[in-house]
């Protein structure tokens, strides 16, 4: 399952969902948060843009091939899109298997993928200025270990 | 003659001041010299720097991928990603 919505995840029915299948063994989940960014928690906010169809696309193609590395139960992956405060969850990715090893990996593998290869952007609004956020060059180099 | 739509997102969307338009091409060209033509059209020269990331139809394109009239729906043009 893949989401890209406005609206807030709840992890506890992400997780549930996960668990159905009777081998599950392992159940590895990610939840990424919006951060303090400055001085002012309160007054500062994101607004999260995303590409519609380029980002579903990407990401179905990610989750595709961490299946085909590992063997998994199943993949949840939802995306936050649109405005979000200080606290508020980004982005939710779990991942259920026989065993942790398979989990653990293929998770730190969809969100790795997910940081360099999905169309969002993310801007930082506070009253004083709105900046896009740059990318990183440590989430492309990140990749490179699934290269080997 | 194929019409091409052509979209923009994040910084590169408000520095251009345009989100989309569609765009007549008569023959292949790559993705690199669709930049310089709207580069040259839009004036804005900010298409040719090397942050611009481009995808063909969804999917990440480099600068010598050729875009294909008739086969070819949509290009965009932004920067890199930032989500997570």
């Amino acid at each position: 399952m893949i989401a890209v919505q406005e609206q807030d995840f709840n992890v506890q029915e992400l997780y549930e969902s996960l668990c159905i299948a009777h081998k599950t063994g392992a159940v590895v989940m990610f939840v990424g948060r919006v951060r303090d960014f400055s001085d002012d928690p309160a007054q500062s906010s994101f607004v999260l843009e995303h590409y519609p169809g380029m980002t579903e696309h990407n990401l179905e193609k990610i989750v595709s091939e961490a299946k085909q590395r590992w063997t998994l139960l199943d993949v949840k992956v939802v995306h936050r899109v649109g405005k979000l405060s200080v606290d508020d969850q980004i982005v939710f990715v779990g991942v259920s298997s026989a065993h942790r090893a398979e989990a653990f990996a293929a998770c730190d593998f969809i969100m790795d993928y997910l940081k360099s290869r999905a169309a969002f952007w993310k801007k930082e609004i506070t009253p004083e200025r709105e900046e896009w956020v740059e990318a990183k060059k440590s989430d492309e180099t990140s990749l490179e270990r699934w290269n080997k | 003659m194929a019409n091409l739509k052509i979209v923009f997102f994040a910084s590169l969307r408000e520095t251009m001041k345009c989100d989309e338009l569609e765009l007549q091409i008569e023959s292949e060209l790559t993705v690199r010299q669709l930049k310089e033509k709207l580069a040259e059209q839009l004036q804005q020269p900010l298409l040719l720097e090397e942050k611009v990331k481009a995808a063909i139809d969804f999917d990440f394109a480099r600068d010598d991928d050729v875009i294909e009239p008739e086969k070819v729906r949509e290009v965009a043009f932004f920067p890199p990603v930032t989500g997570g």
